[in-house]
């Protein structure tokens, strides 16, 4: 009965969604990813990575000493910036890239999840997902420095490129599922028939335009050290310079999520029933626990391969990336023309 | 006709002219960046990029940022001081950097280092030249943004810093020669140490072919890139890798040998391509070379016994000094090295370094300081590959061209 009051008051929707999903999920993923990149890489480069810290959690707290750092840090603002524009775009831009997650439902139940019964949900969240780059122009306009302007130009052109490709492949899973309610594209899936297997064409795409539309891998060329300093984040200082690099790792997040929803199942092979425990912990857990993956994935291959140049990056994204993600989507309609989903 | 006006970011201030700045009309239409002084990817310089979108139309190096008057030093120190001081020109290749000088000098006092001192000198050379490379192989690795080869070529040059620092007692600033001979003997277990070093390196070398040099990604940034014609090469007179990178074959330790390089056996790398692909292949068959060398050294020492330092300078040590070398090697400069005087003359020696050939120019008037020192250091005759090779290419080949040509600002600066 007590057990059964403490999951109801769990399960209520703006707590789980704000609380597990939103800062356990966003933050502690995002911190998770951030240590691993650092673990793993100093692994590839045989070094030990964050240690001292906390030599018992692998010095996980390394992270947390580094944020610690950020939030007390002096936040210096050149007196040549527009000040507005300059201290409201970080922040903007973590609201905005974390917003696609209130129309992301983790549970089949529109009691949990009221977003579950929304028959758009993937296409305002894929909508929403493409809104934080428009801001990085902004940031780099409003640091008015040489290097912010050019990293802000790298942004929007490789943005151009691959968020295209990422809508693309993604919204390949509707055409096959004939319908934009993740829930129906995630239970067209079950239980194994994973968009991932039925059409590896696209989910490849997708991973890779999000590869590179969130600056991962050889494909960090807005912020390319050894250019353009730090990019659209040159003049960036203390908790704003936080917000800008926690928003990458956050939006590599949301990306996680949708690619773990559309191609990899989501919930599958679990079966979600009604009650909190079934019908909502579990299932959202699943589905949090393949994106975790895909982000360690993707801040794995980091550690292998050099950047990219940004004219081979475009090139690579309108000759290899966007027929790709054509093709995907051409299979796609062939797998619902076919009935095979 | 274009639209310009007159004044860069220097020259002008708020307005008003600046005497003795260069003022000079700029094109409205290019923007102009200035990379360096404090900029991650610029070292000790700066270079100002003029960009048409994202090409490169103008390049200019801005060197000089930490030129430290060595050669104006170098004339009110007696003549062993000018060593340890030279060596901060590339801390990195300290070695290499002062043998010539004190090749110079023994030709001003006639005199020849004993074979055994000239095969430790050698060896030190090509650890020396080793660590170099790799130390430009981990610069060249984080300005293609790849981490693993910057910690690997780091970490695996740490394995030749200490080799350095077994046989002379420093890591980085050995101060190893004097002349006609060296500070120190070789330790009886160096050879060994040598060859486990020599045969770890090879195995890596094959794990950076692996990650770093056969990369998709890096070969696709680097082929092509920044191609040095051999009539360029030639014409700019840039030297060491690059210039064998483009097809010419000229090594000092080739076409001028010293110390006992004509006794040893190796190969001069050549390359016909000229881009910085060739310009790092280069440079790991150099290593491959170099690993062969110390292992021609390392054999070579143990089957001869002698001394490091001319049978006239031993002789008259002092008693103590002579117990202190048989025990451990270690020679023990007596103060007259110090104030010593040299006879009046001029000499010229040139030796190669890691990054290319090393020319010194020293005259005597007979005192215990020299009356000059000129050095001509590789980087000075290189850094001029900026301003006629950058522009065409686009903004993010830069740190690929700066990277493959190894440039090393404060051995340029002097």
């Amino acid at each position: 009965m007590v057990l059964e009051t403490i999951l109801y008051l769990i399960a209520y929707p703006p707590l789980w969604q704000v609380l597990v999903v939103g800062f356990v999920g966003g933050l502690l993923l995002a911190m998770v990813a951030i240590w691993f990149e650092r673990k793993a890489a100093a692994r590839v480069q045989r070094r030990i990575g964050p240690y001292w810290a906390s030599p018992r959690l692998g010095g996980f707290m390394n992270i947390v000493a580094d944020m610690v750092r950020y939030v007390t840090q002096q936040v210096i603002i050149p007196t040549t910036v527009d000040k507005v524009a300059f201290i409201v775009t970080p922040v903007a831009m973590l609201v905005i890239t974390i917003l696609p997650v209130a129309f992301i439902p983790l549970s089949p139940h529109n009691l949990y999840w009221p977003v579950a019964s929304m028959d758009y949900s993937l296409l305002v969240a894929l909508a929403l997902t493409t809104l934080p780059p428009l801001l990085a122009v902004v940031l780099g306009w409003a640091s008015n420095n040489k290097f912010s302007i050019i990293g802000s130009l790298r942004e929007s052109y490789v943005i151009t490129a691959y968020e295209l490709v990422a809508v693309l492949a993604i919204l390949s899973a509707a055409a096959s599922t004939l319908s934009f309610n993740v829930v129906h594209i995630v239970e067209a899936q079950q239980p194994l028939k994973w968009l991932a297997l039925l059409n590896p064409i696209a989910f490849l795409a997708a991973f890779l335009a999000v590869l590179m539309s969130t600056s991962a891998f050889p494909f960090e060329i807005p912020e390319s050290e050894h250019e353009v300093v730090a990019g659209p984040y040159t003049e960036y200082s203390g908790v704003l310079y936080a917000l800008n690099m926690g928003g990458g790792y956050i939006r590599r997040f949301v990306y996680s999520l949708l690619i773990a929803l559309v191609f990899l199942g989501g919930w599958a092979p679990l079966t979600p029933g009604l009650d909190p425990l079934t019908g909502l912990i579990i299932p959202s857990l699943v589905v949090l626990a393949k994106a975790a993956i895909l982000m360690l994935v993707m801040s794995f291959l980091r550690a292998v391969y050099g950047r990219y140049r940004l004219d081979q990056a475009l090139d690579a994204a309108w000759r290899l990336a966007l027929p790709l993600a054509l093709i995907g989507l051409g299979w796609s309609i062939m797998l619902a023309y076919v009935n095979l989903i | 006709m274009k639209e310009s006006h007159t004044g860069t970011s220097s020259g002008v201030l708020e307005g008003r002219r600046v005497e003795g700045m260069v003022v000079r009309r700029i094109e409205r239409e290019l923007y102009e960046v200035f990379i360096g002084p404090q900029h991650p990817g610029s070292g000790h310089m700066r270079i100002i990029v003029r960009l048409d979108g994202d090409i490169i139309v103008e390049a200019d190096p801005d060197i000089g940022y930490v030129h430290r008057t060595m050669e104006k030093l170098s004339e009110v120190r007696e003549w062993l001081k000018p060593i340890p001081l030279l060596e901060r020109m590339t801390i990195i290749d300290a070695c290499n950097v002062t043998l010539p000088y004190v090749n110079a000098l023994e030709k001003l006092m006639d005199k020849k280092p004993p074979p055994r001192a000239s095969y430790l000198r050698v060896l030190l050379c090509e650890i020396n030249r080793v660590a170099s490379h790799l130390y430009g192989f981990g610069i060249f690795g984080v300005f293609l943004g790849h981490s693993t080869m910057y910690m690997w070529a780091f970490g695996d040059r740490e394995v030749f810093v200490e080799l350095a620092e077994i046989l002379t007692g420093a890591r980085l600033t050995h101060t190893y020669h004097i002349p006609g001979g060296v500070r120190r003997d070789m330790p009886q277990d160096f050879p060994q140490m040598a060859r486990r070093a020599v045969r770890y390196m090879r195995r890596r070398l094959e794990e950076y072919r692996k990650i770093f040099l056969e990369n998709p990604v890096i070969v696709k940034r680097l082929e092509g890139v920044g191609v040095i014609s051999r009539n360029l090469a030639a014409d700019l007179g840039i030297v060491g890798p690059n210039v064998r990178a483009s097809g010419i074959r000229y090594d000092v330790r080739l076409v001028e040998p010293y110390e006992v390089y004509d006794e040893l056996e190796f190969e001069v790398p050549v390359f016909e391509e000229g881009d910085a692909l060739a310009r790092t292949w280069v440079r790991v068959e150099e290593i491959k070379q170099s690993l062969n060398i110390i292992e021609q050294a390392v054999d070579w020492l143990e089957r001869h016994k002698g001394e490091v330092i001319p049978k006239e300078d031993y002789e008259r040590l002092p008693k103590l000094h002579k117990e202190v070398y048989e025990k451990t090697g270690r020679v023990k400069l007596l103060p007259a090295h110090a104030t010593m005087k040299v006879p009046a003359g001029k000499a010229v020696a040139r030796g190669e370094m890691g990054r290319g050939e090393i020319i010194y120019y020293v005259e005597s008037d007979g005192g215990t300081t020299p009356y000059r020192v000129r050095v001509v250091t590789p980087s000075a005759r290189n850094a001029i590959v900026f301003k006629y090779v950058v522009p065409g290419h686009r903004l993010m080949d830069l740190p690929a061209i700066y990277g493959s040509i190894d440039y090393f600002p404060p051995e340029a600066d002097r």
